[in-house]
This record gives C-alpha cells, sequence and structure tokens, in this order.
C-alpha cells in the first residue's frame, strides 16, 4: 500500500521522504509504530497525524493513496 | 464613530453599517505584542474594534525589529505594550486602547482575560500557550490560536461551537506541553520577519469574522501554512475523547495545575517504556501496573495483575498514597497514561519512578491478550 507523506517544522527535516510503500502497515496506529522505529527521534518529539486531512484521535485504518500529514506543534510568535 | 474612516468597508458588500456597529461594540485582548501581536493590533485598531487591550511585559529590542512592525529604532529599551498603545492611538483615536505592561500568569490571566470578548494569541512560549488555551476554555472564551516557526505557521479558532455544537482546544491537538528544547522557539531557530506579519494578520481577519459573522472563520480547523511554497494545509478538528487531557473545571483548580515547563533532568521526566521494560518492572516487588482506561474499554485486563483507575477519576488516586516505588501507567495509545504520569509525577516528584507505555495496549495487544 502506498502512502502519502506530508510533515511540517522539524519534522520535514527528519523524513524528506513523500511517499512511502508499506505491506503491514494497517492502521495509524501501525503507522505510528513504523514511524518511531524509523525515525528514532520522533520519540522525543510530540505530533499530531491527520489521516486525509482529518485529525487522527483514535486508531483510523489506511487505504492505498491515504495521505498521512505528520504536524508537530509551533511555539514562536 | 466617524462613518468615513471606515467607509471603504462599510460600503463593501456584505458589510456594511451593522457590522461596524459590530466592531465598535466588541472587545478583543491581544496576548504578546511581537511578531504576530503587532500586525494584529494595527489591523483591529485599524477596522474599529471599539476595546482593545494589549498585554506584554517585554522591552523593545533591536532584534525585534525585523518583525514586530509597530516599533522604530528610536524605541529601544521601552516597553512594547506602552509604546504599541500609544502609537495605536494615533493611528485610531476614536477607540479605547489598554496597556497591560506586564506578563501574563497563572495568577493574572483570569481576571485580565474576564472583560474581554475575544482573545488574541501572540505569545511565543508553550508555557503561555497552555495558560492562555487552559484559561480561554475554562471561561469560554473565544481564541484564535496561531504560532509560528521559521518558514511555517500554524492558526486556529478555539472554543467557538460548530453547527453541530462540536468546539476544540489547542489540547485536542497537543494534549501535553512540549518539553522546554523539545522545539525549538524563534530566539533558537529563527523566523523570516514577514511570516508573523502574514499570520498575525489572519488572526486579526477571524477576529473580524468572529465579530461580524461574516464568511467562515477557522472553526474546528487548524490552518498549516508554508510560505516557502506559498501553499495552505487546512486540517479539520474533532474533539479527542473523553478524558484524553483535562482542563481545569474552576478557577481553584486552574491555580493549582502546573503550567511551567516539565523538567528537562531525567529523574524528572516521565519515561515513556516499551513492553520489555514494562516486563521488567513487573518482575520487581515494589511495582504498580494501573490501567487509566474507563470500564467499557476492550480488551480488559486482568484485574490482579493491573489495578484499574479511569482518568474520569482519577483525582481519586490522587487523593490516596501509593505505596510502591515503580508506578506504570497504560491505557489504550498511551496518551492519557502520559497526562495520568504527569499527575503522579506532580505529585511525588523524584519520590517515585513513573512511567508510561508507549503506544498503550493497543500497540502490544498480543501481549496483553496471550
Amino acid at each position: 500500500m502506498e502512502i502519502e507523506v506530508i510533515s511540517f517544522g522539524k519534522i520535514a527535516e527528519l523524513i524528506t521522504t513523500k511517499k512511502l510503500i508499506l505491506d503491514f502497515i494497517l492502521d495509524t496506529d501501525d503507522f505510528k509504530k513504523y514511524l518511531e522505529e524509523t525515525y528514532p527521534e520522533l520519540n522525543n518529539i510530540k505530533y499530531k497525524l491527520a489521516v486525509d486531512k482529518q485529525i487522527v484521535q483514535t486508531n483510523c485504518k489506511l487505504k492505498d493513496g491515504s495521505v498521512v500529514a505528520i504536524m508537530p506543534p509551533f511555539s514562536g510568535g | 464613530m466617524s462613518a468615513e474612516r471606515y467607509n471603504r468597508q462599510i460600503i463593501l458588500e456584505g458589510f456594511g453599517e451593522s457590522n461596524q456597529k459590530k466592531l465598535a461594540n466588541a472587545s478583543v485582548l491581544v496576548i504578546g505584542a511581537g511578531g504576530l501581536g503587532c500586525p494584529a493590533l494595527l489591523y483591529l485598531t485599524a477596522s474599529g474594534i471599539g476595546r482593545i487591550g494589549l498585554i506584554d511585559g517585554d522591552v523593545i529590542s533591536l532584534s525585534n525589529l525585523h518583525r514586530q512592525i509597530l516599533f522604530s529604532t528610536a524605541d529601544i529599551g521601552k516597553l512594547k505594550a506602552e509604546t504599541a498603545a500609544r502609537k495605536l492611538a494615533e493611528l485610531n483615536p476614536e477607540i479605547s486602547i489598554k496597556p497591560y505592561p506586564f506578563y501574563i500568569s497563572q495568577t493574572n490571566i483570569l481576571d485580565t482575560i474576564k472583560p474581554y470578548d475575544f482573545i488574541v494569541d501572540g505569545t511565543d512560549n508553550f508555557e503561555s500557550k497552555y495558560l492562555i488555551n487552559d484559561a480561554c476554555a475554562l471561561l469560554n472564551k473565544p481564541l484564535v490560536f496561531a504560532a509560528v516557526s521559521g518558514y511555517e505557521g500554524q492558526l486556529a479558532v478555539f472554543n467557538v461551537e460548530d453547527g453541530n455544537k462540536n468546539k476544540t482546544n489547542y489540547r485536542d491537538i497537543f494534549p501535553i506541553q512540549p518539553k522546554k528544547g523539545e522545539i525549538p522557539n524563534c530566539a533558537e531557530n529563527g523566523i523570516i520577519g514577514v511570516l508573523p506579519g502574514i499570520i498575525g494578520t489572519m488572526q486579526a481577519a477571524e477576529i473580524i469574522k468572529l465579530i461580524t459573522g461574516i464568511g467562515k472563520p477557522m472553526v474546528n480547523k487548524l490552518l498549516n501554512y508554508n510560505l516557502l511554497q506559498q501553499s495552505f494545509y487546512e486540517i479539520d478538528l474533532i474533539a479527542a475523547p473523553d478524558n484524553a487531557y483535562k482542563i481545569p473545571k474552576d478557577e481553584s483548580s486552574f491555580l493549582k495545575t502546573n503550567f511551567g515547563y516539565p523538567k528537562d533532568d531525567k529523574h524528572y521526566r516521565v519515561l515513556e517504556i516499551d513492553i520489555k521494560e514494562l516486563e521488567n518492572l513487573q518482575k520487581k516487588d515494589s511495582t504498580i501496573l494501573i490501567d487509566v482506561r474507563e470500564t467499557h474499554e476492550i480488551p480488559k485486563l486482568n484485574s490482579a495483575n493491573y489495578k484499574q483507575f479511569p482518568m474520569s477519576v482519577f483525582e481519586d488516586l490522587l487523593d490516596q498514597e501509593i505505596k510502591e516505588n515503580n508506578i506504570v501507567l497504560l491505557c489504550q495509545h498511551g496518551v492519557r497514561s502520559i497526562a495520568a504520569a504527569e499527575y503522579l509525577h506532580e505529585k511525588y516528584g523524584i519520590n517515585k519512578n513513573i512511567y508510561s507505555l508507549k503506544g498503550g495496549i493497543i500497540r502490544w495487544k498480543n501481549f496483553f491478550t496471550s
């Protein structure tokens, strides 16, 4: 399954890939686990996911072509 | 009110005198007269908002001037709040502008925001952003939130119901305040001057839309703006599940909440652990494992090994003394358990080792269901 990744802020410097081909990832819980194993820095940064522009509050299924946004908080003013 | 001053927006189709009157009757507090606050204040003042408050305890420095466009070189060393108020009064002497030349704090914020209809967050640190968020959520004040970093910005309207009576706040996106150093700020990371100009101006636009009812304010949406790409990415927000976080429910609990930065020292930190570390801790004598999920959530865990204390009644646990030295919190996804761990941390400090299972029961469901 192909997932499009859009990342923001500091996370965009970590995750430079825009497309991921992932076969064992079914849902956002799997995806987070994959992200944190692949990019261990994410273990130390708070971030939120959105799938197809909807914020992820509880585990949700991913499908081929899903667009996952990975957003850190910003503090600047 | 001088109709001539506002003529170009009064003649605008869909705006008119009635909306100009709504602006004149409204009050807005801008917290932080910096990169976001300066442009927001300029446009709010020019638009004819009847009563504007601005709060900032800082003085103007040379490195502010590339983005804090209310100030000039001769202002260096002066208080931002008073300097900004003087310049804004020159721009529009027909409205009331009140400067508060001090920083917001846990003890002054509730009384400061109460007299205003709408709040603009133009602050530059998480401690203030969480303080403002929780104060506005507690008092149900519409809050126009923004934050910037590098070439990017975020914008949202919080505590305003949509057509389905749903509302959200910052903790629905980021329930736990980041630790100091986790996310770089402008002083560390840098910021292009025009970016807060764009985002702060958008904050003023959202306020004007909220007051007049024109257009569609960014209610239950988070806008991500990228200046380099000139692109916008909008996310629909829904509230986090019940008890994913706690907002103080009254003024006395607000005053007791810890809004300081969580300490960096590892002894002061809640540690997130994986299942192997949980198994190791389970073998030790003085360990308690606490499931903070609500009672209806599945899979159910063996109550001989896991004590259940749902987040909805977690305060009861805080009132009791835990005798074990190692406390492991777990929940479905590892979000609520961090909040629970932080509460226990506030209570016990370095006297107990407090852990949260990262990814929660779902991530390790083979372990919990076998």
